[in-house]
């Protein structure tokens, strides 16, 4: 499966991608982006299986770039990890299609949880 | 009538010893020890500003050598290949993350900024109108970490209406 990680912060992508191999997703296809656009423009070009998340990002904030997916006729399956978690925000995200909400600090744990399910 | 700050010391410290947990003390070995010294010393800090239903800022504060070995476990790397640049993005996240998790516990119509960093004590910053209403102020391995909150009087003028 190809997984896209979209995140501003250089830190918090690697740190997602290191969690995503400690909880045995490692074998998987991941990209990453590192701002709204860039996640808007590779979750179209690349298409990719799972598209992970953060909420405040640069040009697009996470639900935007989601309502311009699912807008578009666009079905991947999308959540969020985000250090931001308001009732909101959660609201916001399930009604626009997202398939889980991860808050950071998150542990490999966590991911195994919410992942497991989706990538098998 | 400004709005009472729902976030105290003791849900600081959670958040706090959710992120050495998560991140950068995942074994359990080296915990940040409490020192409550809200004027230990500092090299480097960072923050985060929070506007709406609450105004302040969220401001992390370390040595250089903390800030190093935070990077160091962020990235997974030796701390003798960590660089500024390293240095400097996971000062940034570490704000974000306690600046985020502080936001979740206030009110609704909370915005919060990018980060800002600063490799420079945090006794050199500025933060007008505010005054420190909590923190968590401790030694990691040796080294000072403080994670403190500002509130803005522009609150009482805001919340007025």
């Amino acid at each position: 499966m190809k997984i896209l990680i979209a995140d501003d912060s250089r830190v918090m992508r690697q740190i997602v991608v290191r969690t995503l191999r400690q909880a045995g997703f490692g074998d998987h296809d991941l990209i990453e982006a590192a701002d709204g656009k860039e996640a808007l423009d590779k979750a179209t070009a690349e298409k990719p299986d799972l598209v992970i998340s953060d909420w405040n990002m640069p040009h697009l904030t996470g639900i935007e770039v989601l309502r311009q997916l699912r807008a578009a006729g666009n079905n991947v399956k999308f959540g969020f990890v985000t250090s931001e978690c308001t009732p909101e925000m959660k609201t916001a995200a399930e009604a626009s299609g997202s398939a889980f909400f991860i808050v950071k600090p998150f542990t490999a744990e966590r991911f195994d949880e919410v992942f497991a399910p989706i990538l098998g | 009538m400004s709005v009472e700050v729902e976030v105290d010391e003791s849900d600081l410290a959670e958040m706090v010893e959710q992120v050495w947990e998560s991140y950068l003390d995942p074994e359990g070995v080296s915990p940040l020890i409490p020192t409550y010294d809200e004027n230990q010393p500092s090299e480097v800090h960072s923050s985060v500003s929070i506007t709406g239903s609450w105004n302040g800022h969220v401001v992390y504060a370390s040595s250089r050598a903390a800030a190093q070995r935070a990077a160091a476990a962020f990235l997974a790397m030796e701390l003798e290949e960590v660089s500024e640049e390293d240095m400097a993005d996971t000062l940034g996240e570490l704000a974000n993350i306690v600046g985020g998790n502080v936001k979740a516990m206030l009110p609704p119509g909370a915005q919060l900024s990018l980060p800002q960093v600063n490799l420079a004590p945090e006794a050199s910053a500025r933060f007008p109108n505010a005054q420190r209403i909590s923190g968590v102020y401790g030694m990691w391995e040796g080294e000072p970490v403080s994670i403190s909150m500002w509130q803005s009087s522009t609150d009482n003028k805001e919340e007025g209406a």
